[in-house]
């Protein structure tokens, strides 16, 4: 199995579109502190901007950065415009399958935490999630950074 | 999927490195077979033409204690290959007869005994199928006589009963002593498909064969006749296949075989993932495991959360920003474990966190305190409740 940490380059490549994306978000720092309810929706937009870069970074090697692309570009569209068709059969194929056991176990927690989960059987859910979880601590990781950076 | 369609005279091969790769299993040494050192060896091919079953076989070293498959050679025989999905056991591979070959030699085959081995492995291939294949027919059926005892002989070590060591001499005797004429034939290359994992697993129990352990009788006469056809390389196209042998003491039913396959994988894959987390090196059983996995990835996305909210809450003041903080060193924060217990807020109640990072925690001094600590939601949700705000 190839390594998992995401080598330097995604780092940088997250780092830069995500920073990039920041940037678009900038409020004019005339309107004052910003209102709760502002700083939520920021919040959110933020987010998903980590998120997509992140996955953008990564590119489509791995299935959890397919699966969140897909999902950002759907629902940019809206309606999902974009769903692939092949996949909802597949999808429903799987889900029920994979909910072959009546309660909710641990392996569904997993299934829900990591994108594209739902689809994959426990193997391929295992080495998306190692995979998924160093992507995730590099984005913290660099995000800090970038706080460290504003706060300076 | 299935068959690799390799209708070539078989023994076209790609490096090995490939199939190792294709093989998912952590640790592979993945030396092409033609290597003289001892090497984990070759893949399997489940190559169907009457000229080609060649076929490879590669054994993953991996942790089993057991001694790893050894390969094939010269027989250009051909029996059922049988197909097996292993993340880290030890390949084998049952050629396929020929029409000319051997009745006689299933019924060899068969009586040989393998310790409860599932399957028979390594016959080697015809190299001889690779070049011209008229001169080589008389070879071949010279051969055959011969490589059904070296058939045996080859099984004989992989029953287990001889230790790892012998094993390896044994080959690389035979892979030294090699008649070079031969070796020019046997160019292994191994075809690139490498659908290795998550192959037909059903189209494997289709065709299990299970045979005994001879033993005792087939020692005798093989060390000589070994040498030779130890080294008739036979590749064959690397296959989406990895064949597993039963390991001693175990059930040899096709189900089962394959089932531990499985379990390997997957107990491979927790301790990969073992070793992500931190702090977790003491751990074992799988659903302790999961909790923590669990508990690790939620905490991860917590931790993005709060500092996106950290970041909207403080306006970029720095016009060059991207510039200036790619310049400085973001692959290598400055304490950044001190930076992580930042997060506390929302992050005291996880009991997670708590045996992760150290007590004490500072307040963010930037964030809004009448800002509601920000519920855990997955980023469905958020995607979901981002849009009809408008972006």
């Amino acid at each position: 199995m190839t390594s998992v940490h995401p080598n330097s380059t995604t780092t940088t490549r997250f780092a830069r579109r995500f920073l990039i994306s920041l940037s678009r978000m900038r409020r004019p720092i005339t309107l004052g502190p910003p209102s709760d309810e502002e700083v939520c929706r920021r919040t959110r937009r933020i987010k998903l901007a980590a998120y997509s870069s992140m996955a953008r970074a990564v590119g489509s090697r791995r299935a959890w950065s397919r699966a969140l692309l897909l999902k950002v570009r759907n629902r940019v569209r809206f309606q999902g415009i974009l769903r692939n068709r092949f996949l909802a059969s597949k999808k429903k194929r799987v889900i029920k399958r994979n909910k072959a056991s009546g309660e909710m176990n641990k392996t569904d927690m997993l299934r829900k935490l990591v994108p594209g989960g739902e689809t994959m059987d426990i193997c391929g859910l295992l080495e998306e999630t190692a995979h998924y979880m160093a992507s995730l601590a590099t984005q913290v990781k660099v995000m800090q950074s970038i706080v460290d950076q504003y706060s300076k | 999927m299935g068959s690799s369609g390799d209708n070539n005279d078989g023994l076209a091969f790609q490096s090995g490195g490939q199939s190792v790769v294709n093989c998912q299993s952590s640790g592979m040494g993945g030396n092409p077979f033609f290597a003289s050192a001892w090497d984990p060896v070759v893949s399997i091919s489940q190559h169907e033409n009457f000229g080609g079953s060649s076929m490879l076989s590669q054994s993953e070293l991996t942790n089993s204690p057991y001694p790893v498959v050894m390969e094939n050679q010269g027989i250009s025989t051909t029996s059922h290959l049988v197909h097996y999905q292993s993340g880290s056991s030890y390949v084998e591979l049952v050629p396929k007869f020929p029409s000319y070959g051997s009745g006689s030699f299933s019924e060899m085959v068969s009586s040989f005994g393998l310790n409860e081995c599932g399957q028979i492995a390594n016959t080697g291939c015809h190299p001889n199928y690779t070049t011209n294949k008229e001169a080589n027919i008389e070879r071949t059926i010279a051969n055959s006589a011969e490589s059904q005892e070296d058939h045996q002989l080859t099984e004989e070590p992989i029953t287990g009963a001889s230790p790892d060591g012998k094993k390896r001499k044994r080959v690389g005797e035979s892979n030294s002593s090699y008649d070079p004429n031969k070796n020019a034939e046997g160019e292994r290359l191994k075809d690139p498909s490498g659908h290795s994992s998550d192959v037909q697993k059903e189209q494997d129990e289709k065709k299990p064969r299970t045979e005994q352990n001879s033993g005792a009788n087939l020692r005798g006469k093989q060390s000589a006749k070994q040498a030779k056809n130890n080294s008739h390389s036979g590749e064959a196209p690397n296959e989406n296949y990895i064949h597993v042998r039963a390991r001693r003491g175990q059930a040899t039913n096709s189900h089962s075989l394959a089932e531990r396959v499985r379990r390997e994988k997957i107990s491979e894959r927790m301790r990969l993932l073992q070793e992500l987390v931190p702090g977790c090196n003491k751990i074992t059983g799988k659903a302790v495991m999961l909790d923590e996995i669990i508990n690790y990835v939620q905490s991860l996305q917590q931790q993005v959360e709060f500092l996106s909210m950290k970041l909207a809450t403080v306006n970029p003041e720095l016009s060059n920003d991207i510039e200036k903080i790619l310049s400085k060193d973001i692959l290598h924060p400055r304490g950044s474990n001190a930076a992580l217990m930042g997060f506390v807020p929302g992050m005291n109640a996880h009991p997670y966190s708590h045996g992760i990072f150290p007590a004490s925690i500072p307040v963010i001094s930037n964030a809004n305190p009448q800002f509601p600590s920000v519920p855990h939601t997955t980023l469905d949700n958020d995607l979901q409740s981002l849009f009809p705000n408008g972006i």
